[in-house]
Order: structure tokens, then sequence, then C-alpha cells
């Protein structure tokens, strides 16, 4: 592989990472504004925290990007194994009602993605900065997913009941 | 009393060419210095059904429909009775026939001298292709004194696109027929008038609204309204402007919504049942203050109605129909050449207030052709050029006028979303108390608050009668002042050009000194009546008088009816 | 010498926050025009988003462009009017289910038959979300959750592709509220398509139609070009499952209006006026 092969190879990680980070961060911060309009602060608070953990990831991932210039992609242009990048919450998934275990269960598995996806770069890569890369991502990812598993050991685990309630939906227009 | 104008009815079914005939004539007579009017009536038939041309020649601009004819031209006698209502006749009238052996009964009732014609035979004398209605024109051409080339000249004009042949046999039975004496002694007004146009309501409407900036119309076919937005599709074109067909009367308010919302000038024409269906959006304009002019040609209602007879029973919609506290302009012009000036007069108004304005125009005016002196334009005072807006730009900011800075796309900085949600300064939707009030107050001021200066109505005439209408009933209750007048009962006539925001300290100031008030309109229910009682609070008494179409309004009835009124 | 900055899609949002519930699928479209916008590189002040009402018209507040929230159903025909007036402009009309495919169903086939170079997105949850959860014209028959049907619309649901090819829409696509990239693509290619362009998004009610999250399961991606054959797309508007995703059909046609070859005439209006003088 030449040099000039590998400078691409790493250069399209990284802009990967920066959109995987961009828009988990995005959406976190997108789902906590919603939650607190909808007067769940718990999950709010939490995902706004999601949202810092991504920002700073982000930051760390644009430091090491430094002056590289990366490829300038549109948001289709950018190549995941699902529909959307890794870490970016699901839309199927919320429900304003949702407890904090439930939130954190989304998180996990983002948390879970992100890293098969860093895992799955680094396997797939001849290029050693961006195996060390992606593998150094990839681990950072299982902390986090660590992290959130010791954190809900200590929540109660209910969930569907919480969705029930007495009132109609309201009629806005 | 001395009469000063002349009417004649022509009559006609199966493609005739009455109404051709009649146009013609008119011109011919607007080219002379004449005055004059063409009201026309139709049967309910497309194709071939009867027709009427019916004009009035006068020595001014005072165009009430007759009510009486000095002569009636029957082409045939064909379904005659569907007219018996609107063409009266009495023992001076002349009746021209081909057919003197079928006279309708009343007709023959009335003991009109009749004057008969072979008309058919003489046409086809004249041209093996010859017409009836050019030899009639001809016949009544040299009746009225009007050079044979000039109705020559403007037939070829009028039928440029018909086959050689065709015009050839017009020329001929023009011709011919003038050159046919008839011994019948009519009372021809004079013609000394020059520098006159020649211009229906619906044709004047529209070019009061080119005039005054319209650059995009919205149009679904209705009658009697189409014939605006046909004359407008032509001028729009040369204009650069756009004329968009709507699939229906929703869809044509609400692209004009739009192309205003684009800064561009907008305009749709409709009729009651087109107006009805527009109401919701026309809201819309208000809430999002969005400019837009609708001109609604009334016709007989409610429903389908009469859709091709006159009547102002659309006043309580115009004024009415739209849910919620919506303030917005409803104008009228007066007669057919105060079509461009209210037309106009409405779209700039509806510009620099940011509203919607309804102008109730009629079939009577709208589909009329007359000879009009050039029409006053509306002239807006030059404005103070609008000071940019320091800090952020705020779409509904709530200033003294109640009148906000209005962006359109393309405006660098000034991005909104317009709503027709109650929404605070911003545009921003909101349900709040203080927020619907301080909009619903500024749309309500700015309207209010509003010099609209003396064109609010037309004051004619003193004494201490108050005869007050709106729109197109103007001529007619001018009409019946002159002969209160000349029966000692001097009236003086207020007709309302501007409705809605009614200017009820000006009229209060017009009507003061005056003993009784007597509201004249043409719909059934007083609807112009009930909105005054309302609204303006007269310390007089006040009458209604109260006609429905089809028949258009007679100055002989409402004078009548006045003197009934104040001498019970 | 400047260079103009890139905006990124987050910067063309507003600051007017949604109201829609958290996990609504209209928050995908939202994010999936401002990643078209930015994608397109559009200028903010030279696009308007036009609206009627319902959940899914609330969209245009929560983009930072010129919008218009109209009434009930007649957001298509605002935006032509805008169009026509202003063809310098990039107009999109959004709007849910009930708004453009009942109440507006007159305007949405006209619409597609006129032709207007503009982007319609109708964002389809098969309910009627803001009056709390009726059926629409797209509700299954047998969706039996709302109290005014409670047995069901029991009327076949309307096939909004199918409607749009017969009445002429030259571009048809769907996309699906799980996949805001693929939509965001759609809709930069709908605004780039020089004509009528319909794009049908699946989008999910996370309150009212819970079930829809079962449609990530059930979604594809048409696979291939688009048709370009009316005949053809037909036949599988007709009988697909109406969750297929992609542009499924492009066969341009000249948009309206024509481009006039008619001079503007800066004399016209006194010669208008002269018309009618004897």
């Amino acid at each position: 592989m030449s040099n000039t092969d590998t400078t691409a190879e790493l250069a399209n990680f990284l802009a990967h990472s920066l959109e995987l980070e961009s828009e988990a961060r995005q959406r976190y911060d997108e789902l906590a504004e919603s939650m607190a309009g909808h007067r769940n602060l718990p999950v709010a608070e939490f995902f706004r925290r999601m949202a810092a953990e991504a920002e700073h990831h982000l930051q760390e991932v644009a430091e090491l990007a430094g002056d590289t210039i990366l490829p300038d992609l549109k948001a289709w242009e950018f190549d995941w194994p699902e529909a959307e990048a890794p870490e970016t919450s699901s839309y199927e998934a919320l429900h304003y009602r949702m407890s904090l275990f439930e939130a954190m269960q989304l998180a996990l598995g983002n948390e879970r993605a992100a890293e098969r996806y860093y895992r799955g770069f680094a396997d797939a890569s001849d290029d050693a900065t961006t195996v060390a890369t992606a593998t150094r991502f990839a681990d950072e990812e299982l902390g986090h997913a660590a992290e959130l598993e010791r954190m809900m050991t200590a929540l109660p685990q209910q969930a569907a009941q919480l969705r029930e309630e007495d009132d109609d939906p309201h009629m806005p227009e | 009393m001395s009469k000063r104008h002349l009417c004649i009815a022509i009559t006609g079914a199966g493609g005739a060419g009455v109404i051709s005939c009649g146009e013609l004539l008119l011109q011919a007579w607007a080219h002379e210095g004449g005055r004059g009017l063409l009201r026309k009536a139709y049967g309910p038939q497309i194709r071939g059904g009867e027709s009427a041309a019916l004009l009035k020649l006068t020595d001014d601009e005072r165009y009430t429909a007759a009510s009486h004819y000095d002569l009636v031209v029957a082409l045939d006698w064909d379904n005659f009775s569907r007219f018996e209502d609107e063409i009266r006749l009495g023992p001076r009238s002349w009746v021209l026939c081909d057919e003197a052996d079928e006279l309708p009964a009343s007709v023959l009732a009335a003991r009109p001298t009749v004057l008969q014609l072979p008309f058919a035979e003489l046409a086809s004398t004249c041209h093996a292709e010859g017409r009836v209605n050019m030899l009639v024109l001809g016949v009544l051409g040299r009746l009225l004194g009007l050079p044979v080339g000039s109705m020559v000249e403007l037939a070829a004009q009028k039928l440029a696109r018909k086959p050689q042949a065709y015009r050839d046999a017009a020329t001929a039975c023009i011709e011919g027929g003038a050159s046919r004496p008839m011994a019948c002694d009519l009372p021809v007004p004079p013609t000394a008038a020059t520098g006159a146009c020649y211009m229906s309501g619906n044709q004047a409407a529209g070019l009061g609204a080119l005039e005054a900036g319209i650059r995009f119309v919205a149009a679904y076919p209705i009658t009697p309204a189409s014939d605006v937005l046909e004359w407008m599709a032509g001028g729009l074109e040369q204009l650069g402007g756009q004329l968009l067909q709507a699939e229906d009367e929703l869809a044509a308010i609400n692209m004009a919504i739009g192309a205003a919302f684009g800064g561009v000038p907008a305009f749709t024409a409709t009729s009651g049942p087109g107006l009805a269906l527009m109401t919701e959006s026309i809201g819309l304009a208000v809430a999002s203050e969005t400019p837009v002019t609708i001109l609604n040609v009334m016709r007989g209602g409610p429903s389908t109605g009469i859709p091709t007879k006159s009547e102002q029973s659309d006043l309580n919609i115009a004024l009415n129909g739209l849910h919620g506290d919506a303030p917005h302009l409803v104008l009228a012009p007066l007669d057919i050449a105060d079509c461009v000036f209210t037309t106009g007069w409405a779209v700039q108004l509806a510009q620099q207030l940011q509203t919607a304005a309804i102008v109730l125009s009629d079939q009577f005016i709208g589909q009329s052709t007359a000879i009009v002196s050039e029409p006053r334009r509306y002239i807006p005072a030059t404005a103070a050029p609008a000071t940019p807006a320091e800090g952020a730009y705020l779409r509904y900011k709530l200033t003294s006028s109640g009148v906000s800075t209005l962006a359109a796309p393309g405006d660098a900085g000034h991005r909104f979303t317009a709503d027709g949600l109650e929404h605070n300064e911003n545009g921003t939707p909101s349900a709040r108390q203080s927020d619907h009030q301080r909009q619903l107050a500024k749309r309500q001021d700015k309207l209010a608050d509003f010099g609209f200066g003396d064109d609010w109505a037309q004051v004619n005439g003193s004494g201490p009668l108050a005869l007050l209408c709106f729109g197109s009933s103007s001529a007619a209750v001018n009409e019946a002042a002159d002969l209160l007048a000349e029966r000692g009962s001097p009236a003086r006539v207020i007709s309302l050009r501007l409705l809605a925001p009614l200017q009820t300290a000006a009229l209060r100031a017009a009507v003061e000194g005056c003993s009784a008030v007597v509201v004249v309109e043409q719909n059934h229910s007083g609807q112009l009546f009930r909105y005054l009682k309302g609204h303006a609070d007269f310390p007089q008494a006040v009458h209604s008088y109260a006609m429905a179409g089809p028949v258009p309004l007679a100055p002989e009835a409402i004078a009548q009816a006045v003197t009934e009124m104040i001498n019970p | 010498m400047t260079e103009a900055i890139k905006l990124k899609a987050k910067d063309y949002k507003s600051e007017v926050k949604p109201i829609w519930c958290p996990g609504c699928g209209h928050f995908s479209v939202l994010n999936a025009i401002t990643k078209a916008m930015a994608g397109l590189g559009i200028n903010k002040d030279n696009t308007v988003l036009v609206s009627g009402i319902g959940c899914s018209s609330r969209l245009p507040a929560y983009v930072d462009s010129y919008g218009f929230h109209g009434v009930h159903g007649r957001g298509l025909a605002i935006a032509q009017g805008l169009k026509v007036a202003r063809p310098d402009l990039t107009v999109l009309a959004l709007g849910g289910d009930g708004d453009g495919f009942s109440i507006g169903g007159n305007h949405f086939i006209h619409a597609c038959r006129r032709n207007v170079n503009m982007t319609y997105i109708a964002m389809d949850n098969e309910v009627y979300g803001m009056t709390k959860g009726q059926a629409s014209p797209t509700t299954p028959m047998d969706w039996d959750h709302s109290k005014l049907t409670p047995h069901g619309p029991g009327v076949r649901p309307f096939k909004p592709a199918a409607l749009a090819l017969a009445s002429g829409a030259p571009w048809i696509a769907r996309g699906y509220s799980g996949n805001p990239n693929q939509m965001a693509k759609l809709i930069a290619e709908a605004v780039a398509h020089p004509g009528f362009s319909f794009l049908h998004v699946m989008s999910q009610c996370i309150t009212f139609c819970p079930e829809q999250t079962d449609w990530k399961a059930i979604v594809t991606e048409h696979e291939g070009p688009a048709l370009a054959n009316a005949d053809e797309a037909a036949k599988v508007f007709l009988h697909e499952d109406g969750f297929q995703t992609g542009l499924l059909y492009c066969e341009p046609r000249p948009s309206w209006p024509p481009v006039s070859d008619k001079p503007v005439d800066g004399n016209a209006l006194a010669g208008l006026a002269a018309s009618f003088r004897v």
C-alpha cells in the first residue's frame, strides 16, 4: 500500500469518526431537548451528559485530525454498516416516558455499535496508524459501555408499564 | 322632467348576434362623442339561447339600468317572455320586428307603435350570406345619425378573424340597413363629449389592479367574474407577470397568498360561491399579514343562485365571513369607471396595510360596458421609505401604526415563518393571552388608525334626507334623489366606497342635520342597513329599502318608497 | 477575497424547538432536510418551506429559512403560487398524509399534473396526530385504535405513489424516517430535479401507531435505476407493499410555466389603458 493510500485511508477513517461523533452528539442534544420539553428530566439530563461525552470525543478526533485534509463527504456519502452512523440513537427506540434504564440501554446499544464499527475498521485496515487509532477508539467505546453497564445495575429495570397513562393525548390543532 | 336618454333593447335567439349588434352600435355612438351603457341579458343556454342587448344612450355618465324602453328591436319573439321583467314598454315606445303578427301579449298590452321590417328578406337581398343583426345595426345607426363608414369599420375590426365572405356580408347589410329610413321619432340625446373610454367594469377592475402593481393572478373560472381574469391574462403576459389557473377557489386564494408572500402583489377574482370557499384562507392572509386582493363580482345568491344576474347580497360574507376576529378591508366600486379607482385603491391599501382586501363589484357594473370619461386613478401619497429596523428582524413587531416591516424571501437576514397560528412578534406560534391580545390589537389598529382620506364615500347633494348606499347602487340612488328633489324632498346621497373599516365618524358627520336616513341596497335582507345599525349608531330614524335582484334597482321605485317612508 | 463558510446541517436549524413527541419520525425528516440543504450548500435566504396543518406541517419554523405555515391542506397551493411568482426561489412544500391526501387531495393531484419546479415532501404516518389519532387516508383498513372508527376505517388505504403517477408527477421517490441519510440524498435530488418532485416519506408516529416501529424490519431499498416508464411504474405502484424506498420513478417532462419568449414591455400599462380609449 502506497504512502498516499495510507494517508487517504486515515483521512477517510477520521472523516467517518468525526461524523460518527458529531451525529451522536447532535442526536443526544436533540433528544435531551425533546425530553426536557416533555418533562422527562432524568432522561433529558442523561442525554445531555451523553451529548457532552460525544462532544468530548469529537474534539479529540478533531485534534487528532489536525490539519489533515479530510474528504468532504455529504451526509449520504458516508459508509455505515446500517442506515445511520453507529452511535446515533435510533428514533424507534424512543418514548417520552422512557425510563432512565431504557435510556441507558439505548446508549449502551450505541456504544456497542460504535465499538463494533471501530473494531471492524481496524480489522479491515492494513494501515498501521489507522489500525492503531481505530483500535484505541474501539477500546474507549468498550470502556463507556462497561461504565454504562455498571450504572445500569444500580437502577430498577422496570420499563413498559411506565408508558401507560391515565389522560388522553392532547389535541394541539 | 326632461328626458335625456334613449333606451333601446335588441333581442333575439339562436345566435342572431344581438350582443354584437349592441356593442357595435355603442362603439359607433362613442366615436361620435356619445355616452351610453350596454347591459347584456342571457338565457341559460351556452349557445343559441335568447339574449338581449340593453342599451341606454345618455348625455351624462350616471348609468342606471333602463326600466322603460323607447325602442325594442326583436329579431324574433322566441322566449321574449324571459326578458319581460326587464324590458318594459309603454304607449310611446316603438317596436321594430320582422314578425308583427307574433307579438307577445305583454308587448301588445303596452300598446307601442309597431313597425314591421322584413329583416331576413332584406339581409339576404343585401348579401347571399347576409345577417340580420348587421342589417339592424345599419337601421339603428341611421336612426341615431351615426356615419355608415364608422359602423362598417368597427364591424370589420370585430370580425377581423372571420372569413372574407362573412365580413363582406356584414358590410353589405350595415350599408343596406343604413339606407333604410324608418318613420320612428326617437329622443336621441346630444353627443358632445370627448376623451372617452369604452370598457366593462370587469375590465376596469382588471386595469386598476394591474396599474396598482398586481403581477400575479390566480384564477378559477366563475360567472360573472371570469372575464376579469381573462382580460388580465393578456395584460400580465405583456407585463412579465403570471396568471395561474387553479384547480378550485381554495387553491386560487392560496396561490395568491403564496405569490404575495414572495413579494409579488397578488390578486384573484371570483363570485359568491367562490368567495365562500376562499374565506378560510382570507383569514390566513389576515392572520399572517400577507397582502392580497380579492375581487368579488356579486351575483344572485344564495348557493348557485342566479349566476348571470346582479345582486348586492355578498356584503354579509365579505364583512363577516371570516372566522375569529379578522379585521380586513372591504371596498365597493360605485360604477364602471370607478372600478379602476376602487380596485387600484384596494390593491394599494392591501399592500400598505398587509392584509386582505375584498372588492365588491357586481354583475351589473362588472359585465356591462359603458362609454366613460377617462377614469380617475388612485394616486398614493409618497410614503417615506421604511427605515431598517435595529436589531433582530421581527416580522410581527408591535409598532405605533400596527404595520411591521414585511420582508420577502431573498431578503438577506430577514428569514421568518409566516403563520396562521397565533404568534408572537417573531412569528413563533404562541397561545399566550398576552401575544394573542397584542397581535389582535395590532391587526385591528393598523386598519382602525389608518387615514383613508376622503374617498371612503362619494357624497352628493344636500337636504334634510340622507340616502345611504354602497357600490353599484349609487347611480340608481342618485337618480332617485333627483326625482325626490323635483318632488320637493331634496336629499343627500352617501355612496360608500369603503365598507370596512367603516368610517363611522365621517359617516355620522355626513348625515349630520338630516332628519332621516334611508339605506338603499340590492338584496333581500337589508345587509347594509343591519351593518350600519350595528356600527354607526345614527341619532336619526333609519329606514331600509332593500330590493333583491335580479332586476336592477329602479330609481322611480326607490323614490316612491322613500317618499312613503318619510311621509307615513 | 472571502471564502463562503460551508454550512453544516445544524446551521440550517432554527432556534425554535420542535413540539413533536420524542421518537417521532418527523425529527428524522427535519434532519434529512437540513442535511440536504447543507449538501446542496443552499442559500437560506432563497429557500422557502411551505406547509399546511398537522404535526409535520410545523416543520418550516424549525428550519432557518423563509417559511409559511398555512391552513390545512393548502400548502401545495401556496407553494405553487410562490414558485410561479418567484422562480428564483427554492420551494419545498411539506405536510402530512391527512393534509396532503385528504383535505388537500385535489391540490396534490393538480400539483402533480401541473409540474411546477418544486419539491413536495409528504410525511406519512397514517394517522391524524394533532387531533388525537384518527384514521387518515393511508391508515390500514383494520386499524382499530381510534374511537372515531372503532372497527377500523374499513376503507382501502390510498396509494400516494400510484396517484402521483396517474396525475402526472415526473419524479416519485420514497423515504423512511429510519434512514435520514438516504432521505437527505433523495431530497437533494428532488430539489435538483427540474420539475415537480414528490417524496413520500414513511414517518413513524410513536404515540398513536407504536406498531410502526416494526417498519424498520420491512422497508426495502429499490434496486437499480429509477423506472422511467409510466406503464411499468403503474404496475409497481399498484401492487407494491409501500415500503420500497429510494428514487422509484423519474421521467422528466417540461415544467410549468414555460419560460416566456415574449419580451416584457415597460410601456404595457400605458398600452393597456390606451386600448380602452375610443
